[in-house]
């Protein structure tokens, strides 16, 4: 169960890395200034549909990461629009002297595809594991930062990255994603982040990986307890969306972010530095890692491990409840704002009898 | 076969008398030529066999019909049944209802209700047919209800199995996040059922899981594939492979949760009284 092989289950659906590929090949067709470079994982990051269709326009730089972002720079400065893909873990921190200055300094075209994010690799350990990526590229001056939450989130982000000018890093994951969309006409924004659920007792920021775990846990939150929490896939770290996370300050004074990734510089940091900028006071949990390594395995159960899968951020949105309640008293006629400790009893036993 | 009441046996009783009887409210339910047998009638019929190892020393299911309407109550004895199928030992009921052996039970109340009672029989006789059948029905409908009974009697199975003990698939459970594994046919929402599991607790469920999307739905494209598979007919990777079998959400845990089908259907067949190793 442990290895990273696979076969027939392979062929039904690997829709991020695969829509990755297939988006990529569709741009090569529109616009021959598309390129694409790889750093000898072409099959593993899906770039190879693209080597299949255009072979004159595929590049493999070999297992050379800095020459991989080296060599894109120098493209684009040729006028070329490069996509150089390959594992994230590699992309953001291997190269990231090549990235920093060949890329972002000099501001060129580059888009940067860094697949396996978070632990999506979870069983190839902890050296492929992308925890810290977000946090190093989210720093580089001119570099847009997305993570996708399904494959027609990724679509819609390379297409984006495509007509955007500069370097954008794009974040996937593995393959195995759960889809959140049910197709890739819901009004994709570069820099906008996307109203899942409707709620105001809690808001559930997230991106990539996490978005599917947020929208599930606010249907868990108002089938067992009928707690209305707002879910907001905040894909574009960078630019941030601060209109829609002060909204949620303002309107459900409770924030959970949940990453796949560290909580030190990542999406919770980067919408706590929204709210501290912005003077607003709410309850604030990030969820992540929290400064570890994460366990190796498979990456539903480094997301249960890691505390970002549906259960806990159930478990985080009642806590955070329980703790203090922002009420409407509606004493005289006008609503007034107090503090109070919530009374309802989210401790109520499951009934685990089977049905029969 | 020895007397001593081995773990495996209790498995395999717990999975007849509290996932496969109760199905026999499903088939009468989902057979018009059945239910119309029950019509206005209202009595309890009782399954028993004698288990030192629980409280009371006896396993029981029985159902209570109302009015021709029929609600199972499982790990409960009924004091005063209308009408009994006690067995002698637990090994009979277990050869019995896995179709091993024909050990017949005392049967009461037959004498006083002979018409009810052959109702009876021939309601759990087109159970029986349908469980044990080697191969799948010829009719959809008959399909869609074996497909049912599966559906339903496999997550209980799994749950009960959990709640007895079973080492393997206990661990899992004790270990296991708050994961539901659901099953389904395309375009037959009747037929869905789930079983969720948490830190050693198990739920098995019918209908669509009402929380959240499931952990992993086990999807298949028609009742017939669904019984391919179901029956150890078909091969899980082909079917895979060929899109007759969809494995929503988790898609590595499927091998899992499908190793665990198998071992409730493996008690189910008694396939384990061959085992040489019991307890």
């Amino acid at each position: 169960m442990g290895g990273m092989n696979y076969t027939a289950v392979e062929s039904t659906k690997m829709a991020t890395a695969e829509i990755f590929g297939k988006t990529l090949v569709e741009l090569g067709e529109q616009d021959p200034r598309v390129v694409a470079l790889t750093a000898d994982l072409a099959k593993s990051t899906k770039i190879g549909d693209f080597q299949k269709r255009f072979p004159e326009r595929f590049f493999n730089v070999g297992i050379a990461e800095q020459n991989l972002f080296g060599v894109a720079a120098g493209m684009a400065k040729a006028g070329l629009i490069p996509f150089a893909s390959t594992f994230s873990v590699f992309a953001s921190m291997r190269s990231t002297d090549q990235l920093h200055t060949d890329i972002c300094y000099q501001n060129v075209n580059v888009k940067i595809i860094g697949t396996h994010g978070g632990t999506s690799f979870g069983q190839a350990g902890s050296t492929h594991h992308a925890i810290e990526d977000i946090a190093m590229v989210r720093s580089l001056v001119n570099l847009k930062v997305i993570v996708p939450a399904d494959g027609y989130e990724t679509a819609n982000a390379i297409r984006a990255a495509y007509e955007t000018e500069g370097p954008v890093y794009i974040r996937i994951n593995r393959g195995f994603d759960q889809t959140v969309y049910t197709g890739e006409h819901y009004g994709f924004q570069l820099g906008k982040g996307v109203l899942m659920t409707e709620g105001d007792d809690v808001t559930v920021i997230a991106n990539g990986s996490c978005v599917f775990q947020a929208v599930q846990a606010a249907r868990a939150l108002e089938h067992d307890y009928g707690i209305h929490a707002r879910v907001i896939n905040l894909h574009t770290i960078k630019p941030i969306d601060r209109e829609i996370i002060l909204q949620a300050v303002e309107e459900t004074r409770r924030i959970i972010t949940v990453e796949d990734h560290t909580i030190l510089g990542g999406l919770g940091t980067a919408v706590g530095e929204v709210i501290l900028d912005s003077g607003h006071a709410c309850a604030f949990k990030k969820l992540g890692l929290n400064d570890h390594f994460s366990a190796i395995g498979f990456h539903e159960d480094l997301m249960s491990i890691n505390g970002i899968d549906t259960e806990n951020i159930v478990k985080t949105a009642i806590d955070m409840i329980k703790r203090a309640h922002v009420v409407e008293i509606d004493a005289d006629g006008r609503a007034t704002r107090a503090l109070k400790f919530d009374d309802r009893d989210f401790e109520a036993e499951i009934d685990w009898t089977d049905e029969v | 076969m020895g007397k001593k009441i081995t773990k495996h046996d209790l498995y395999a009783a717990r999975i007849f008398f509290n996932a496969a009887l109760p199905l026999l409210r499903v088939v009468v339910e989902s057979r018009r030529d059945l239910s119309r047998l029950f019509k206005g009638k209202s009595f309890v019929f009782q399954v028993t066999a004698p288990c030192v190892r629980v409280k009371g020393g006896k396993m029981a299911t029985h159902f209570v019909v109302e009015d021709g309407k029929f609600t199972v109550k499982v790990e409960e004895v009924h004091p005063n049944p209308d009408i009994e199928l006690a067995f002698l030992s637990l090994k009979d009921f277990i050869l019995f209802f896995s179709g091993r052996g024909k050990p017949l039970p005392e049967i009461h109340g037959a004498a006083k209700h002979p018409l009810l009672f052959a109702s009876l029989l021939r309601s759990l006789l087109v159970m029986a047919n349908l469980l044990q059948a080697e191969e799948a029905p010829k009719r959809l409908q008959d399909q869609v209800l074996l497909v049912k009974l599966y559906f339903y009697l496999l997550p209980a199975g799994i749950s009960q199995l959990n709640k007895a003990g079973h080492e393997k698939i206990h661990q899992w459970a004790l270990t296991s996040p708050d994961r539901a594994y659901a099953f389904a046919v395309t375009g037959y929402p009747a037929l869905n059922s789930y079983v969720r599991v948490k830190e050693g607790n198990s739920k098995a469920g019918r209908g669509e899981y009402p929380r959240c999307k499931p952990f992993l739905t086990l999807r298949f494209d028609s009742p017939l594939h669904a019984l391919d598979i179901l029956m150890g007919k078909g091969d899980m990777i082909d079917y895979i492979a060929h899109q007759y079998l969809t494995v929503e959400g988790a898609p590595e845990f499927a091998a899992l949760i499908g190793e665990y089908l198998f071992t409730v259907g493996d008690y189910a067949k008694g396939l384990y009284l061959d085992w040489k190793e019991t307890e």
